[in-house]
């Protein structure tokens, strides 16, 4: 389970591919977080709290299906070797 | 074995290029022009390693990519090295392997860490490695394509795929080679290799984790308080600065440093006391992260914990020029002669 700003997952979810971790699951929350307040982030953690509930109870079998589709469109987006804007 | 791809052209020149398009393509390049590894001559690199070409030197992360001695070869073809380069290409790799080196921070982090190689003993005499006027700069083949091969073996092999893998925000033009020798004909006092024990006549590569380059310019006539407060000046605490500086004395400082009778060690110490920011010029958790990591003292901020961790060299060509580099965990290597 790894908890991310968005401008991050889909780099979390290279690394993961990396070390051979495909039931890695990863609630996202869009970036900036750091200037946030209290208030805004336990909100900002609620929104979370699904995405994470599932990740550390679904079947493996339906994690790996998720991650699987997902992988195939951002891991290693199909003939792209280089990019300056994040992909 | 690597596995062989064919080009073809009606001309020399137009396989040459068409190499070059299709490396580009698949993201094998730094952007420049590379020259194409042929089977003939990769094992003519092989073998000027005196290695076997399976030989695993090192994995690089973050992909997990086997350096063998054969993939080393072809990427150091691609770069425009010499065959007599891999011994040292080898043993940098080697350094940047060990597990104490922080590489796959610097293959994946959005910050512009790169790996700098110093060389230093007979083996830049025998490379033509320059260690002189102009050694970090354009002109030398051996600087430019050692640490250019350096770079294609971390972007090939490790996986660093700009925007994909690795995450740098800006790079560096320090990422395509940082590379220089030693002038140790000129330091007056040991060099970086015989400190660390190693005798004068023994070769060695040292890794350094370094993120960037700060010409220090000025200082002609002073003395050495003026020329060590000068150069302090230069290297303030930083955000992610880690465990040391380095700092090339030009050789018109090293020699008037050393008429005066300051040792290396009075100089690392002068700088780590006058490299010193006051604290309430910075965030408060800024502070509290060098606290923690011991870089403070009285109300200031230090730029490192130990006066030990500036490393001080000496480099480059007549003049008032300095140059500081966040520089740090060293990883030294013996080259085999």
């Amino acid at each position: 389970m790894m908890i991310s700003t968005d401008t991050f997952t889909n780099f979390g979810r290279r690394q993961a591919s990396l070390k051979k971790l495909p039931y890695v699951v990863i609630a996202e929350t869009p970036n900036p977080i750091r200037q946030l307040d209290e208030g805004t982030l336990r909100q900002r953690a609620k929104g979370m709290l699904d995405t994470i509930i599932w990740g550390l109870t679904a079947p493996a079998e339906a994690i790996q299906k998720h991650n699987q589709e997902l992988a195939s469109k951002t891991v290693r987006p199909a003939g792209i070797v280089r990019a300056s804007h994040p992909v | 074995m690597a596995k062989e791809t064919q080009v073809h052209g009606a001309s020399v020149a137009e396989v040459t290029l068409n190499a070059y398009e299709h490396a580009y393509e698949q993201g094998w390049t730094d952007g420049l022009p590379i020259i194409p590894p042929s089977e003939e001559l990769v094992q003519r690199f092989v073998a000027a390693s005196s290695r076997e070409a399976r030989e695993s030197i090192g994995v690089l992360p973050p992909r997990s990519g086997v350096a063998t001695v054969e993939v080393i070869a072809v990427n150091a073809v691609m770069a425009g090295c010499r065959p007599e380069y891999m011994p040292v290409i080898i043993a940098a790799l080697e350094a940047l392997t060990d597990p104490a080196f922080p590489l796959e921070l610097i293959q994946v982090t959005t910050n512009p860490m790169t790996p700098l190689l110093l060389l230093n003993g007979p083996i830049r005499h025998q490379l033509d490695i320059n260690y002189g006027a102009g050694c970090l700069g354009p002109g030398w083949r051996a600087n430019a394509t050692i640490g250019r091969a350096v770079r294609l073996i971390l972007l090939n092999v490790g996986g660093a795929l700009p925007g994909i893998y690795s995450k740098s925000s800006f790079a560096s033009p320090l990422r395509y080679s940082y590379v220089l020798g030693e002038n140790e004909e000129e330091n007056p006092w040991g060099s970086f290799h015989t400190d660390r024990d190693f005798d004068p006549e023994d070769s060695t590569v040292t890794v350094f984790r370094a993120t960037n380059y700060v010409n220090i310019s000025g200082g002609e006539g002073v003395g050495p308080e003026e020329i060590l407060r000068h150069i302090a000046t230069a290297m303030p605490p930083m955000y992610l600065g880690g465990e040391g500086a380095m700092i090339l004395l030009g050789v018109n400082h090293a020699r008037n440093l050393y008429d005066a009778g300051v040792s290396k060690q009075e100089i690392q110490q002068k700088l780590w006391e006058y490299a010193v920011v006051r604290e309430d010029h910075f965030a408060a958790d800024f502070v509290a992260t060098e606290k923690a990591a011991g870089r403070t003292g009285p109300g200031v901020v230090r730029r490192t914990r130990l006066p030990e961790q500036i490393y001080v060299l000496v480099a480059g060509g007549p003049g008032p020029q300095d140059v500081y580099i966040s520089a740090d965990m060293p990883q030294t290597r013996l080259i085999p002669r």
